[in-house]
């Protein structure tokens, strides 16, 4: 990258893509990373840094259904896809069923760590009704906690799983 | 909250209340540091010198301020004020003035319009060096002739403590067992890199806010390093995430001030996760020779320790580190004769300052290896050695202070027997390719500074809605400080714990709570904060008293109201008490001040009582042993500890899990190399996969000071798992390590020589 490029106008890219259930639009340089257009073009600072290297999981979004590093890919690869970020799981205000979990299993400490978790969680939870403690390990193995050494976050996305589980039976039921 | 008259009792104590804040959090709304949006800030970042050791001959900046975007460059000249900050010993320049001490220390710094231009006018700035040479180990470092560090020499303390006759002791002791053991640099890794933004306000106050465990302090350097009156300068912490001590220390704090002050606009620093790693403060590294004196029924008679520590290139908290280690050699154990010297130096490493337990997690790998070493020698139980030797109540620790109350280490040893001799058992039983080892880590911890005045206070105020509002200068760091300090003061007034505002950690608004360290805040704030609640509640009965005209021994505070105990018809609201009060000039607002009950060393002895109250833990860890690979998987810890009282049990357990992997990476995985360790992926933290099986069990030997019988967990948490990982290691291997962290290549080493050859044992049994 050139930072004294002073052309830098003209090496905008426009991209659209779904955010949070908001189709948008935004331009970009082409060597914005994810994490970077999120925070400071969208205001969404819930999407952390923590290394920028792939390394902590703090950035973790979902893109397309998958968990991954906001701060690994390029703003550019958010085009035409469906990315979701921490403010986009509660409704109205309302935490949904992984927030409230994690909120009563006491797996927020400092809360940094946190909505990566989330993210890598929900990503897991989509694909996944009712994941070993393993499967939890693995999809969580890649975002880091200093503070709560990880149990009550494994309790917290069991319980979540559980909630919804009972929840889509419900459902069925009342079919 | 319903409106009933008949709810039950309004006690929170005991409760899982969900963390403060902990809603925000989990919404992506929680303000941290680096998300904090000044209209036009200029961004902030330091030049760093890439040297450990030298002069400053000349700093060339004209360059870099004519490069595009850049507004300012500053050096050490620029700095109004005097030039020098630290938590204890003021020898910490924010900007070199003359020379440059470790590789990090900043130069110049750089304020420009955003984070690329800045980064440009960094590389242009040159600064000419005449290379001094330099020294890294503290010992080299104390030797005659060794390149001067400071100018008052590279001693940075000492402390003695002398308890009985050692000597004599060792001459009529059954065993002696002496050996050395060695820890490194740690980095504390809190996940969010340090951060802050600052802007003056049209009085010329300067507001900083910051990722800090530290507010009132911070205020206090800033304002020396502009040369302004404290109240020029306000702290408001954010949103932090994580600490575990470096946020003790001024890291953005100090630049923001600066460039805002001389700069007049808003400003920005946010560390990169390499500037983390470089350039704040760690773990120290020690070297502890360790010689212990039993008799045959495998009491303690004697010990002598001497200690070597490692500051790096300025103090920090060093000084209380050297106090500390000193303090807890014995460990949770009575010995009635003590010698110990501990001894630190100046070197050009990484600075090393508070880490989670002050040089206690150091000294703690040692004492409970020596009592493994003893229990061998003597053919005793690791259990059993333990028990006969721990404080009981009228004990007398090193520092001969005697231990009137709340001493849980018996307690948390019988918690944790039953698993103990149940793995023990399983693995005499159970064959497996990998090698099994269980053992014991045991602990006690201070609460509070060192012999020092350690105040805190808090404020609580009656609103004129009937509303309470709870000022406390604590800075929650995600231990939880807010969520406990709320559950006391809304317990004593009665109310539903969310029936409580609270203001913390900003200068502006709330006074001194002193530093979130020395796991302090529950037990000291939270006694501020009672001091303060009671007083208020002094006055609403009073007052309650004369509106219903009855004696205030009838009456109690529930749901917001002050009711007649037998007749709860009978009752005036808190706003209904405000009214009366403002109209009669009575005080709203209520102060509470707690400073613990402590006496200073004897600069000779060590003699003195430097805490008010100790917590007590003893872990277990059952550990698997890959003999091909050297690879250990802990595979369960069982954790008691003593609190006092968990105002908060899932909190408390909360710690315990944080603290047990924040030592699993002491004990198997984390090292730091000043100067060269700068990222996530050459420092290991212990990720979801290395988690063993957690099992808290929380031992609650009241403390009779403490708010509602709590003293603290925060450092305890983390203390006795190294030591409990490195005793089921040797458990395992027949052999045991002296170095941590124990990593694959000291466990292969350990597994193919053997290396438990002891440096001196006479055994005359
Ligand atoms: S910030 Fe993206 S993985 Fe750490
Ligand atoms: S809660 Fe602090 S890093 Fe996870």
């Amino acid at each position: 990258m050139n930072q004294e490029n002073p052309q830098d106008e003209l090496a905008d890219l426009e991209i659209s893509f779904t955010l949070n259930d908001s189709q948008v639009r935004v331009s970009i340089k082409p060597w914005e990373t994810a994490l970077e257009t999120l925070r400071n073009k969208f205001g969404l600072t819930g999407v952390k840094e923590g290394c920028g290297i792939g390394e902590c999981g703090a950035c973790t979004i979902v893109m397309d259904g998958k968990a991954v590093n906001g701060c690994l890919i390029l703003a550019a690869q958010l085009d035409g896809r469906t990315v979701e970020t921490v403010e986009g799981l509660s409704s109205n205000g309302t935490m949904n069923y992984l927030q409230k979990a994690f909120l009563d299993k006491g797996g927020v400490q400092c809360g940094f760590c946190t909505p990566g978790m989330l993210m890598s969680a929900k990503a897991l939870l989509d694909e996944c009704d009712q994941p070993s403690k393993k499967v939890i390990t693995n999809a969580l193995s890649g975002n880091l906690c200093r503070c709560a050494g990880y149990v009550q976050i494994v309790d917290a996305v069991e319980e979540a799983a559980l909630i919804k589980s009972k929840d889509a039976e419900d459902q069925a039921v009342n079919r | 909250m319903t409106d009933t008259n008949f709810s039950q009792s309004s006690s929170s104590i005991g409760l899982n209340i969900s963390r403060v804040g902990a809603e925000e959090k989990l919404q992506g709304k929680a303000l941290f540091a680096n998300d904090v949006v000044l209209k036009n800030a200029l961004c902030l970042k330091a030049l760093r010198s890439e040297l450990p050791h030298a002069v400053i001959e000349s700093i060339e900046v004209q360059r870099a301020i004519n490069s595009p975007g850049c507004v300012a460059v500053f050096t050490g000249r620029d700095i109004p004020g005097k030039n020098r900050y630290g938590l204890i010993n003021k020898d910490q320049p924010l900007l070199a003035d003359t020379k440059v001490r470790f590789v990090g220390d900043p130069v110049a710094l750089v304020a420009a319009v955003s984070e690329d231009a800045a980064q440009t006018a960094l590389s242009k700035i040159k600064v000419e060096y005449k290379e001094l040479a330099a020294v890294f180990d503290p010992e080299e470092a104390l030797a005659p002739g060794a390149p001067l560090i400071h100018e008052k020499g590279n001693l940075l303390g000492k402390r003695l403590i002398k308890k009985g006759v050692p000597d004599l002791a060792f001459q009529k002791a059954d065993i002696v067992i002496e050996r050395k053991y060695q820890t490194t640099f740690v980095e504390h890794a809190y996940l969010e890199p340090d951060a802050g933004a600052a802007f003056v306000d049209q009085s010329g106050r300067i507001t900083i806010y910051a990722s800090t465990q530290n507010p009132h302090y911070d205020q206090v350097d800033v304002a020396k390093l502009l040369g302004l009156p404290e109240n020029m300068v306000r702290i408001i912490q954010t949103a932090t995430g994580g600490g575990f001590g470096s946020k003790l220390d001024i890291n953005t704090q100090g630049f923001l001030g600066l460039a805002a002050y001389l700069l007049k606009r808003p400003v920005k620093m946010t560390y990169s996760r390499e500037e983390a790693f470089l350039c704040t403060s760690k773990r120290h590294p020690l070297k502890i020779v360790y010689k212990s004196a039993a008799n045959k029924d495998g009491r303690l008679l004697a010990i002598d320790v001497k200690i070597i520590g490692d500051t790096g290139a300025y103090a920090s908290y060093g000084l209380a580190v050297v106090t500390r280690s000193a303090v807890h050699a014995t460990g949770p154990y009575e010995v009635p004769n003590v010698h110990v010297e501990s001894v630190f130096a100046y070197t050009n490493n990484s600075i090393a300052g508070a880490m989670r337990g002050f040089g206690v997690p150091q000294m703690a790998f040692a004492h409970e290896s020596q009592m493994d070493l003893l229990a061998e020698a003597l053919a005793v139980s690791p259990l059993e050695i333990r028990a006969r030797n721990i404080l009981r109540l009228g004990s007398t620790t090193a520092t001969k202070q005697t231990l009137t109350a709340s001493v849980g280490i018996g307690a948390c040893i019988e918690a944790i027997a039953p698993h103990y001799e149940q793995i023990k058992k399983s693995i005499e039983l159970t064959k497996t390719k990998n090698l099994r080892g269980v053992g014991l880590g045991c602990m006690m911890y201070g609460i509070g500074n060192t012999g020092v005045q350690n105040p805190s206070t808090a404020q609580v105020e009656l609103q004129p809605d009937g509303t309470i509002t709870l000022f406390s200068g604590a800075a929650d760091i995600g231990q939880g400080s807010s969520t406990v300090l709320t559950q006391i003061a809304a317990t004593e007034l009665g109310l539903d714990s969310n029936k409580i505002d609270l203001v913390t950690a900003d200068t502006g608004m709330t006074t001194s709570a002193g530093a979130t360290s020395a796991s302090r805040q529950t037990y000291i704030s939270g006694n501020a904060v009672l001091d303060a609640v009671s007083k208020l509640k002094e006055m609403l009965l009073t007052e309650a008293a004369t509106m219903l005209r009855t004696g205030r021994a009838s009456l109690t505070l529930k749901n917001g109201r002050i009711e007649n105990i037998s007749n709860n018809a009978l009752f005036v609201t808190l706003e209904q008490v405000v009214r009366k009060a403002v109209t009669e000039g009575i005080p709203l607002k209520w102060q509470g001040f707690f400073d613990p009950d402590t006496t200073p060393l004897d600069p000779d002895t060590g003699e003195g009582n430097p805490y008010a109250t100790f917590a007590f833990a003893a872990q277990l860890a059952e550990i698997e042993i890959d003999v091909l690979t050297g690879e250990v998987t802990v595979t369960k810890v069982v954790a008691a500890h003593d609190v006092g009282k968990a105002i908060n049990p899932d909190c408390v357990k909360g710690q315990i899990y944080g603290g047990v992997a924040m030592g699993l990476g002491f004990a198997l995985m984390e090292e730091f190399a000043p100067g060269k360790t700068v990222s996530l992926k050459d420092y290991h933290v212990p990720t979801f996969s290395d988690m063993p099986d957690v099992h808290a069990i929380i031992v609650e030997d009241a403390e009779p000071t403490g708010p509602y019988g709590a003293k603290g967990v925060g450092e305890p948490a983390l203390i006795p798992t190294a030591p409990a990982i490195l005793n089921a290691i040797a458990d395992a291997l027949g052999s045991r390590i002296y170095f941590l962290p124990a990593n694959l290549e000291r466990i292969m080493k350990a597994i193919h020589s053997g290396t438990s050859k002891p440096l001196k044992i006479k055994l005359m049994v």
